[in-house]
């Protein structure tokens, strides 16, 4: 059965109140702000953000906020430990008569994919398996971004990072591939998850409109293209993000009660278009092009999307 | 000593100039220190870089407070008062700016203090390189002129840091052949040389405090945020054509910023003073209703 959006079948359904405002200090193209504006607008403003460090740590730099919702700041392995607290705190409060039912918040945990893949993931194993009610919404962004542009967990195979530089030893720069996060929520049997892109706004507005149904922990992982870390001009950052979704690389998918569905299925462009696009990737096409890295990002790209077809 | 300051939009390089002006030095056989400073903010916003230069060891670190010269790679952060470019500038510094106007209308315009000189790099860099970011290795020539470096060094020292950039050969020597076009097309001041300036300890500093309805009794009442304009991180500006716009809103979605709202008529209008100048719009825009142009000092104030 083809995936069918509900709620958000054209662009005019996108609410036009904002809810993340302008003036925050993020870099010019940030795909992870986009994301994470797109997110709020279905999110509304009864939320609060539990917001682990990171790139988003300079939403809010004191004294300015962008967000017209409440914002908990906390260290990068703790923030799904805050969103117990703060959804803890909204029960009792509510159970004892202090808060009146319709004035409960949505717990939302901002985690980059330091945060998410790496430093919070036990504390966030932890939280799925107490059934947290809470959102996660992770910006996606495939390095340690705001301290440098650093490897991370999430750091696709032969992207070049600050610490994984393209040497004579590993020509490709990255060797390791990216963590399956997506696999890793899910074994954990959490009702809702999904992968949105900021280029697919249709999408990403319709999954946040689903997830509200249900109780539980709930994941958004968004593609947030970094044009400072990726190497790009921040007026690529829709293309790189599209590229991303129509060369298979980022597939648009969700899992309800562990079901995956594909809720786009792209005609596959040549993931070299995707690559060329990028900084991080040019050690793979000049001065030497390298045939068998590009081969090897290709095949797993196949692999993937051979499994999903069956 | 020569202590030189460096101020900057993340991205701009200011951080490589004062590396480069550091190796050229170095390579000239001075003593040289070089540390840039930028705090949680990224791209696009205030980031400073100081060296120093000398024939005796360097006793002194951290931030320079009474700069010899003082280079600014965006004309619009000499407005900007939390860039701090006016710090310990006086009559005896050199300032060089980087902007399309010549010294004495700049001067006229801004009234800094000091001996000003100025050459559009920026221009430069966009036909050269066709990007506007690709100005750290002409700071790092127009620096290393104005305190008196080699031709040659500067040359060596181009090619070291860029090269640790990871730039391609080819690029790089372009690099170096415009940077060295600018080396001799900025107009020289003379450096003091007289008496030493008496070393000032820094002592912390002291915060400014924001009034308490901007500060913390603000930070409870919402989003503060949009009081800030951002429009100082323009190079570019995105001007949509009201007449081929289909009112898609594909632009409205693919803002990062929310700087372009949707009018009660259905179409887009952008917010400049909330616009930091990405382009995104301009290229997702199905019928080429936006278009790009040059950001200017008068239109940035409009």
């Amino acid at each position: 059965m083809a995936w069918e959006p509900h709620m958000f079948k054209e662009l005019h359904q996108i609410p036009r109140e904002e809810h993340v405002f302008p003036g925050t200090p993020l870099c010019a193209g940030c795909g992870g702000l986009e994301s994470l504006r797109l997110a709020s607008k279905v999110l509304g403003s009864h939320v609060v953000y539990v917001n682990a460090a990171g790139c988003f740590t300079n939403l809010a730099a004191f004294p300015f906020t962008p967000l017209d919702a409440s914002w908990l700041y906390t260290t990068m392995g703790s923030a799904p430990a805050g969103a117990q607290g703060v959804r803890d705190a909204l029960d009792v409060l509510i159970a004892k008569g202090r808060l009146p039912k319709e004035e409960d918040l949505k717990v939302v945990v901002l985690g980059g994919d330091g945060s998410t893949y790496d430093m919070a993931l036990s504390s966030t194993s932890g939280a799925i398996t107490r059934k947290l009610d809470f959102y996660y919404f992770c910006y996606d962004n495939e390095a340690y971004g705001n301290t440098g542009v650093q490897l991370s967990p999430a750091t696709p195979y032969g992207a070049r990072t600050s610490t994984s530089p393209c040497g004579v030893q590993h020509p490709a720069g990255t060797t390791q591939e990216k963590k399956d996060i997506f696999e890793i929520w899910r074994a954990h049997k959490p009702p809702y998850m999904a992968t949105v892109s900021p280029r697919f706004p249709l999408d990403l507005e319709e999954k946040f409109a689903r997830a509200e149904e249900y109780r539980g922990p709930k994941l958004f992982l968004a593609f947030a293209a970094c044009p400072t870390g990726w190497l790009f001009d921040p007026a690529y950052t829709p293309d790189v993000a599209r590229l991303a979704v129509e060369c298979g690389l980022w597939p648009l998918k969700e899992a309800i009660n562990g079901t995956v569905t594909h809720t786009y299925i792209p005609k596959r462009k040549p993931v070299e278009e995707y690559l060329k696009l990028q900084g991080r990737f040019r050690h793979l096409f000049e001065p030497t092009r390298q045939d068998e890295a590009i081969r090897h990002i290709q095949a797993r790209v196949d692999d993937y999307w051979k499994q999903v077809n069956g | 000593m020569r202590a030189v300051r460096f101020h900057g939009r993340g991205g701009q390089g200011a951080k490589t100039a004062s590396r480069i002006l550091g190796t050229a030095a170095f390579l000239e056989g001075f003593v040289a220190q070089d540390s840039p400073i930028y705090g949680a903010e990224r791209r696009g916003a205030p980031v400073a870089a100081f060296t120093r230069i000398d024939t005796l060891p360097i006793k002194q670190r951290g931030a320079i407070v009474h700069p010899d010269l003082v280079v600014v790679a965006d004309a619009s952060l000499v407005q900007d008062p939390a860039a701090r470019v006016l710090e310990g500038i006086d009559e005896r510094t050199a300032v060089f700016v980087n902007s399309p106007l010549i010294a004495e209308q700049f001067q006229a315009k801004t009234s800094l203090p000091g001996r000003l000189t100025t050459l559009d790099l920026t221009d430069i860099a966009l036909q050269q390189f066709g990007k506007r970011g690709a100005i750290s290795a002409l700071l790092g020539a127009v620096a290393g002129r104005l305190v008196g470096l080699q031709r040659e060094s500067i040359r060596e020292a181009i090619a070291r840091e860029l090269a640790d950039l990871g730039l391609a050969a080819a690029v790089i020597e372009r690099n170096q052949t415009t940077a060295l076009q600018c080396y001799d097309a900025v107009p020289a001041v003379p450096l003091e040389t007289g008496s030493p300036r008496p070393i000032v300890p820094v002592l912390l500093r002291t915060p400014t405090y924001e009034p308490p309805t901007r500060g913390t009794a603000g930070i409870t009442a919402g989003p503060n945020s949009a009081i800030r304009s951002v429009a100082g991180w323009r190079t570019f500006r995105p001007v949509l054509r009201p007449d081929l716009c289909n009112g898609c809103w594909l632009c409205f979605a693919n803002c990062p910023e929310g700087a372009i709202a949707i009018k009660p008529d259905g179409k887009p209008a952008i917010y400049y003073p909330h616009c930091k100048g990405c382009l995104d719009c301009v290229e997702v825009c199905p019928t080429d209703a936006l278009t790009v142009e040059r950001e200017t000092e008068a239109a940035r104030e409009a």
